[in-house]
């Protein structure tokens, strides 16, 4: 009878741990679905400072003399895994890609997966982790440089870098896709500044255009809250949302509360965080204050995007060109009901904004295949490098090139006046890529933490000494 | 005596004939159960002993009881146990006395109906969990959420109450859903296990004068005794392990008042790439699920 017993508990013990053995396989250890339409255009990557995109006016002349790309009868089959970094989450953009590719190089097959920011990042891993990791793989520094590569899982793109093309990347581009080793882990393709936008029928609507100038896409840190007050008293009770709910979006919280009062989320040299300052806890204390700003703990970026289209909010901190020309659901610029979005600078009190921004690019795993490492050298090489293809590529990302050389992507495009507008107006306040500081995943955390404490009423000194003090233990442990 | 002789040793040739095929019919089942839980579980407890991580240079470090050593002292996860525990403490009584309620109400029913009841109730299970979700959370909506909109309609709240968002209400809203997904299946289990009573003994205690109530508590309840200890086990298991609902919904927030154990293990491993300390909270995760299964095992017994 005892022996039954313990038999039994035995049994229930068996079964208990291969199910939390197994636990979180629901979603970390799918596959990604190939060919899933994911086309979520909210970007959750951050870039440095960036050189105007259209100024010096040649010709893209993008020859990669590398030694990948001599190979046109390289023969490999290699596997592509892409978050939605524009339309490069969308399968019938990046097959004509392929196929472009494949004309000239028909020998190396490529196979495209789709990944989503939601679940992506576990996809990756779970295949890093069963020796399944993609040979290639599109997203920025944070992943590539700074978790992926730091790990010793990528592999060194400093030949792409060396080639003529390579030479032309902005330098505060290139420096975001080297790691402290001196290693290159990305080699990028794209970019794009983060910034916000206003419903301007609903400012129109409370007479607070007049604390904006419409025209350059700035505004005063105190105008700014004068508009806000003015959108509220108008009878608009929700105007804008310090969304917490996750990191989704994260860095529309961080610019709105950086650029406030003129502060930073880290030091310059990448080693540290530094929000605690005086200008950060003051610019929380007063959106905190600020009637119709909600420090909303059940949403992310995405859902705020959402409701600013809706028309629930009045303004949007998670806004970039793609949101600007996304038709999904009414015309390019437009809310759902036909209001007309402005895109404006986050405000700042020494007009100098220092936008968040993205870049985007590629990496490739050490899978061990020298010819697979190639030949994903030689793809990157192509779609990036190739004077015939980068316009193409670049243009596929909804965003802007990374090299001063490549000039009128979307000329002749209908998205040419607004992709215009914001080269003019925002690439150039894009302020520094701090998105490589070690321990990047759980400062992202404790930031999104620290607001819903704040929120719910926590005291915002402590608060953030209590953010920053996480963060850095965090990057102390990750150096 | 040959004669004999020969007959046993035909039979332990046919018991040992039957037994192999058995073990055959027995074997792929075997192989799935060592390879996707008798292996992962070892593992489990192994690296639990050992700081790891991801990453070519990265090496595994023995470190003892170190993780488990760490994980008392860890606020997040004191607080993820003692929600697990709400958890299952609240929605383990009320899916097993709401079902039973429901079945028998319902399992008198006719036919049609009865399968109608039983489609309603067991939808939610069969529906995906994230269209679930996806629909609870468009209701929970702060701005434009049914629940806000009826409950200031009929005057209940004065203003929007962000269920989500709100660490008073977050993790009742779970508890809620989990609810409605967890159901389905102990109302089948219990309607089935109620019109399987055998109906001689209830005639039998009727003649004898016994109520309804009588006849439940001393006749029904010990004869679906079994189902109820497999409902209770199942419920048990499902509340520990609540996931899906926490990384679809909250993601733990706000402020860590929906960190489930299941959840802080996915966060700790899959973000945070400290797979040791993740597999400790597993384990202790299952010591939890296999104490309070026992005690559910052996109050059953006695009863």
């Amino acid at each position: 009878m005892k022996k039954k017993r313990m038999l039994a508990l035995g049994l229930s013990i068996i079964m208990a741990l291969s199910l939390t053995a197994c636990g979180g396989g629901d979603n970390a250890e799918k596959q990604p679905a190939q060919e899933t339409q994911e086309t979520q255009k909210t970007q959750e990557a951050e870039p440095e400072a960036a050189p105007e995109a259209d100024t010096a006016g040649d010709t893209a002349e993008a020859e990669g003399e590398t030694e990948a790309a001599e190979g046109t009868d390289l023969s490999a089959a290699i596997t592509l895994w892409t978050y939605p970094i524009g339309n490069w989450g969308d399968s019938a953009t990046v097959e004509s890609l392929v196929a472009s590719f494949n004309q000239k190089y028909p020998n190396i097959t490529v196979t495209v997966e789709y990944l989503d920011y939601t679940n992506g990042d576990d996809q990756v891993n779970t295949a890093i982790e069963g020796g399944q990791a993609p040979d290639l793989v599109m997203e920025g520094p944070e992943r590539l440089v700074a978790n992926w590569g730091a790990r010793g899982l990528m592999v060194d793109l400093s030949d792409l870098f060396a080639s003529e093309a390579g030479g032309e990347i902005y330098e505060s581009v290139n420096s975001a896709c080297k790691s402290s080793d001196g290693k290159y882990y990305e080699y990028p393709l794209c970019m794009v500044a983060h910034c916000m936008a206003i419903n301007q029928n609903m400012f129109e609507a409370a007479d607070a255009m007049q604390y904006l100038d419409a025209e350059n896409h700035t505004w005063t840190t105190e105008n700014f809250l004068k508009a806000v007050q003015a959108v509220y008293d108008s009878g608009q009770e929700n105007v804008g949302a310090i969304y917490c709910s996750g990191q989704g979006g994260d860095q529309g919280t961080r610019a709105i509360i950086n650029n406030l009062y003129s502060s930073t989320f880290t030091n310059a040299e990448h080693t540290a965080y530094t929000a605690d300052t005086a200008e950060n806890i003051k610019a929380l204390e007063t959106l905190y204050a600020q009637d119709g700003i909600n420090f909303d703990a059940s949403i992310n970026g995405g859902e705020e995007i959402t409701l600013f289209r809706n028309g629930t909010l009045a303004m949007s901190f998670c806004w970039n060109a793609a949101q600007q020309i996304n038709s999904d659901n009414a015309a390019a610029g437009t809310t759902n009901n036909g209001d007309t979005i402005l895109p404006m600078l986050f405000p700042s009190d020494d007009g100098k904004t220092e936008l968040c921004g993205g870049i985007w690019g590629f990496g490739v795993f050490d899978n061990g295949d020298q010819t697979k490492i190639d030949a994903a050298k030689t793809f990157i090489d192509f779609i990036c490098n190739d004077p015939d293809q980068v316009n193409e590529s670049v243009k596929a990302s909804t965003y802007f090139p990374v090299r001063p050389t490549l000039t009128g992507i979307y000329d002749g495009t209908e998205t040419a006046d607004t992709m215009n507008t914001f080269s003019t107006y925002f690439m150039p306040s894009m302020g520094d890529y701090y998105q490589v500081v070690p321990g990047w995943a759980e400062a992202r955390t404790e930031w999104w933490n620290m607001l819903q404490r704040i929120g719910t009423g926590g005291d915002v000194a402590t608060e953030v000494a209590t953010f920053v003090e996480n963060a850095n233990a965090a990057a102390g442990a990750g150096q | 005596m040959a004669r004999s002789s020969t007959v046993t040793s035909r039979s332990k040739v046919l018991v040992r004939r039957e037994t192999r095929s058995a073990y055959l019919f027995l074997l792929p089942n075997m192989i799935f159960f060592v390879g996707f839980v008798v292996i992962p579980m070892i593992l489990c407890i192994y690296t639990s002993f050992f700081d790891s991580t991801m990453g070519n240079d990265t090496k595994d470090v023995f470190i003892g009881f170190g993780n488990y050593v760490e994980l008392w002292k860890d606020q997040i996860f004191l607080r993820a146990l003692k929600n697990t525990f709400v958890i299952v403490l609240v929605s383990v009584p009320v899916v097993c006395v709401f079902s039973l309620w429901v079945s028998s109400a319902i399992y008198r029913l006719r036919g049609s109906i009865l399968s109608t009841f039983r489609c309603i109730f067991y939808l939610p299970v069969v529906t995906g969990s994230v269209a679930v979700t996806v629909v609870w959370k468009w209701m929970f909506n702060n701005y434009y959420g049914i629940f806000n909109y009826v409950g200031k309609g009929v005057g209940l709240i004065d203003k929007n109450i962000n269920w989500l968002g709100d660490e008073k209400f977050a993790l009742w809203c779970i508890i809620l859903i989990l609810f409605t997904t967890s159901i389905g299946q102990p109302i089948v289990l219990y309607v089935s296990a109620l019109g399987n009573v055998d109906t001689s003994l209830v005639e039998a205690s009727e003649v004898d004068g016994a109520n309804s109530f009588q006849q439940f508590w001393k006749i029904k309840w010990p004869l679906i005794m079994p189902t109820t200890l497999y409902i209770l086990v199942i419920t048990t298991i499902n509340s520990f392990q609540c996931f899906a609902l926490i990384q679809l919904l909250t993601s733990g927030g706000p402020n860590h008042s929906t960190d489930t154990v299941m959840y802080y293990i996915y966060y700790t491993a899959f973000k945070l790439y400290r797979y040791g300390y993740g597999n400790a909270m597993g384990v202790i995760l299952a010591i939890f699920i296999a104490l309070l299964s026992a005690v559910q095992f052996k109050l059953a017994k006695e009863k």
